[in-house]
């Protein structure tokens, strides 16, 4: 290989160009005769030759030229007449067969040019030879036409669109010429082709959606919109590129959706309002499903959801009311299980279930909507009923649940469900410790009467408010339950030891509840004059008492005990129900005939307004155990009371009632104190973190760290801290009376 | 469309050397030869002319192919290819017009 002929520029170049015609004819389709071995390893070695040789024979940087100039010379005189001929669809064709055949030409006269591009390239760091074709085809063929093409592909695509058929292969190759000629990024697409593309199917979908929205209902807007929003991720499946479906969805939602969202909510009879009245889950979940594209699309969607539920649920407390007020106006109303408020509860409770289950089935449990029901049920759960607050009724539904003879009959699991739902309703109520009161007083009468239903019920119902609100909120009643076990052990020992100690027996049978305290509500200590028998049974039991337990002081509470006395009227024996009360005034007239009034109250040693009641009981109610004169229906102070020899009913035993006391306005007198005292304690504690802090800061504090019990009066807050101030836990500053300083 | 099983290299005299085709495509300059043809799939044997390139430095070449295809990718020692000093220049620019 030492010495060869030196070739020239020119005639190697001649040469050269004899393969490349024959390449040209080959794309035009003109041959048939590929290209041999032989041919190919002659053009190749020219080209070594040329670049191997001596300088000034190096034509590297020539070579290099001539290449490029090839490409120009084929395109400018074949390519770009046969583009400008067509127009259209077949314009379209053209160019896909000629960027084809383009990129075939490429390849080969890389092939043949080779050696150039590894030494002389590498060295001048010039474009590599592949480039410079793309390069070339781009500068003159894609730029003068892009626009052209970028029409008549968005036209075919608008055909499609209105249902024609159009050939997408086509449109697919044309795309990728785009996406090919970016070479490696897709600018070129973006810029050229995908920004018309979003702009043009945004104009087709809000011309499309501003004749939908006249025409059609909520219904069935929704689904042409989701019937379109399918078509376009097809089509970007099919031809587009992947990169452009989020856009493109997008920009069609916008377009379809969000443009249009309140007025299609709003829309009169099918709108969201209208599908909610009517259940139509199926419609609903697809809203769900549409809007969730659209940022923010759910906000007005949740809006209207809260609306109609609090709308319904005002409904309910006007009925209630209504039924309240109506009843209270015809008759003597009773407080408590009136049947109006236990219908209002249980309706509450289906409200509350249907929206829940619409939450999770068509909302698809999103947290949003979640929070829609919770504000509607918080806005309507507030509102008093006939001056009882829902957490009264709520109280006394369980009551009824719950106790002996109650009128709910439900199973065991029936029960179980029902408090379940009794107890998720509690968290929308913002007096919760009102509805702990409440509920508190009825759990200590169903224990102390013995009419708990169930004792597991009581558990468990226990158990669920733990769960939900901690144990501060149940540990007293758990303490209650716990009490009245207690109480039945204490009670059997008790009787135990008087077995062992006869002497020590009194004359009555006796049965004593031990109850701490601290568990159970408040109740007033009446001092009542015993008579003898149970005066005897009374010191007894304390004996037994301090014998089993050391430092505790027992208050014997009357107004709670029952008597079973029996009675010796002439007619026949009947034994009577009473509480204590009841049964000392009657065993007064054992020694005595004929008591007046004055003397009654003298001798049992009670307030007035609790001796006319037990005398009403006796004597103008159901069963007149004593004779009033003057007879009717009142008592005064001047009437005397005389024992009915002449008393008889046809039951052997009969429980007389007491009229029950007014308790509703102790439960909230109570309430409130413990308010003020939870008030005080929240308020030090924050003053203690913080050492300092201005008035408004205080009470947002404080009403926050309070509102999972209740929601504090500002007013009162303010009082609280004025008492604290006087009681020097806290002081004002000097220089800000706005500002308060722990004082330790 | 499949691939030739082997490749006939004819040197300047004349003489064919028949190799694998894994063992041509070593040298890029063949391999792009061969993947450009269209008309040898039928008979599956490519034959390329190198009428520049005499017998012995061709036979050394294709020694050489072999040689990469054996110990491409091989941990164990890999033995030394002894070239000639005489024909070392030769071989060079044999090397050089074939990109191997």
């Amino acid at each position: 290989m030492s010495d060869r002929k030196i070739i020239d520029l020119e005639s190697g170049w001649d040469f050269m160009k004899k393969g490349i015609s024959k390449l040209k004819d080959l794309l035009e389709g003109q041959t048939e005769a590929q290209f041999n071995a032989e041919e190919y390893m002659m053009l190749y070695t020219t080209i070594y030759n040329m670049c191997t040789q001596k300088p000034p024979h190096d034509y590297s940087a020539q070579l290099y030229e001539r290449y490029r100039e090839a490409f120009n010379e084929y395109i400018n005189a074949t390519v770009l007449p046969a583009l400008r001929e067509k127009r259209d669809e077949f314009m379209l064709g053209e160019l896909v067969r000629r960027w084809e055949n383009h990129k075939l030409m490429v390849r080969w006269l890389s092939r043949f040019f080779n050696y150039l591009d590894r030494y002389y390239i590498s060295r001048h760091s010039l474009s590599p030879l592949k480039d410079v074709g793309l390069l070339c085809f781009q500068a003159l063929v894609y730029t003068e036409v892009k626009r052209v093409i970028k029409d008549a592909a968005l036209s075919l695509v608008e055909k499609e669109r209105d249902g024609e058929q159009v050939d997408r292969s086509l449109l697919k190759k044309v795309i990728e010429i785009f996406v090919e000629i970016g070479n490696g990024d897709l600018n070129d697409y973006d810029k050229d082709f995908e920004a018309f593309l979003l702009k043009a199917t945004a104009s087709f979908y809000s011309r499309k959606a501003a004749v939908w929205i006249q025409e059609d209902s909520c219904p069935e807007y929704m689904l042409k919109a989701e019937d379109c929003l399918k078509h376009e991720k097809e089509r970007v499946g099919h031809y587009l590129h992947p990169s452009s479906e989020e856009k493109l969805l997008r920009e069609a939602e916008n377009q379809i959706l969000a443009q249009y969202e309140q007025q299609l909510l709003d829309k009169e009879h099918s709108g969201c309002h209208a599908l909610l009245q009517d259940d139509k889950t199926d419609d609903l979940s697809r809203m769900f499903r549409l809007f969730n594209r659209v940022p923010n699309g759910l906000q007005p969607v949740s809006e209207i959801f809260r609306k109609h539920i609090e709308n319904e649920g005002m409904e309910l407390v006007k009925q209630a009311e209504n039924a309240a007020t109506a009843k209270k106006d015809s008759s003597k109303m009773k407080d408590g299980s009136s049947s109006t408020e236990q219908f209002f509860v249980k309706s509450i409770i289906e409200l509350h279930d249907k929206y829940l289950q619409y939450v999770t089935e068509c909302f698809l449990n999103s947290s949003l909507f979640h929070k829609a029901v919770k504000e509607a049920f918080e806005v309507f759960c507030n509102k008093a009923i006939a001056g009882s607050t829902s957490a009264e009724l709520l109280a006394s539904f369980c009551d009824n649940l719950l106790k002996k003879g109650g009128s709910e009959k439900l199973n065991d699991e029936g029960i179980e469900e029902t408090l379940e739902k009794v107890v998720r309703l509690l968290a929308y109520i913002s007096d919760k410790d009102l509805f702990s009161e409440f509920y508190r007083k009825r759990l200590s009468r169903r224990l102390l009467f013995d009419k708990s239903a169930n004792d597991d019920h009581e558990r468990s119902i226990l158990t669920k408010l733990k769960q939900q609100f901690g144990a501060q909120f149940t540990s007293k009643m758990e303490g209650m339950v716990t009490d009245m076990q207690l109480a039945r052990e204490h009670q059997t020992r008790f009787e135990e030891w008087l077995s062992e100690n006869p002497g020590k027996k009194p004359g009555i049978d006796l049965t004593v509840t031990v109850l701490t305290t601290g568990f159970w509500p408040h109740y007033k200590f009446i001092e009542l004059a015993l008579p003898e028998e149970m005066a005897n049974s009374v010191e007894v039991f304390k004996e037994f008492y301090e014998f089993i337990t050391k430092h505790r002081k027992l208050t014997w509470i009357y107004p709670l005990g029952m008597c079973h006395v029996q009675g010796h009227f002439p007619s026949k024996p009947i034994e009577l129900i009473l509480s204590t009360f009841q049964a000392a005034t009657l065993l007064l007239f054992n020694t005595d005939e004929k008591l007046s009034y004055e003397e009654i109250k003298e001798r049992l040693n009670l307030p007035e307004e609790d001796v006319s009641r037990l005398l009403h009981s006796l004597s103008c109610a159901k069963y007149k155990i004593l004779l009033k004169e003057p007879a009717g229906k009142t008592i005064a102070t001047t009437d005397t009371f005389q024992f009915n020899e002449k008393f008889t009913d046809k039951m052997r035993r009969i429980k007389v009632p007491l009229p029950p006391m007014d308790e509703k306005k102790k439960v909230v007198e109570d309430v409130d104190k413990d308010r003020r005292y939870a008030i005080d304690a929240a308020i030090v504690r924050t003053m203690k973190s913080r050492k300092a802090l201005a008035h408004q800061q205080l009470v947002l504090e404080v009403v926050q760290q309070l509102s999972r019990m209740f929601k504090p009066d500002f007013k009162v807050i303010k009082k609280r801290v004025e008492d604290l101030i006087a009681r020097e836990y806290l002081e004002r500053d000097a220089d800000n009376p706005n500002l308060f300083r722990y004082l330790a | 469309m499949g691939k030739p099983e082997t490749v006939r290299l004819v040197s300047k005299e004349g003489f064919e050397f028949v190799i694998d085709y894994k063992a041509a495509c070593v040298s890029n300059t063949i391999k792009n030869m061969l993947s450009s043809q269209g008309n040898f799939t039928e008979t599956e044997l490519g034959e390329i002319k190198f009428p520049e390139i005499s017998t012995p430095i061709l036979e050394k070449v294709c020694q050489y192919f072999y040689y990469k295809l054996r110990y491409t990718h091989c941990p164990d020692v890999i033995p030394e290819f002894k070239i000639e000093p005489d024909i070392a220049l030769q071989l060079l620019m044999a090397s050089n017009f074939l990109d191997t």
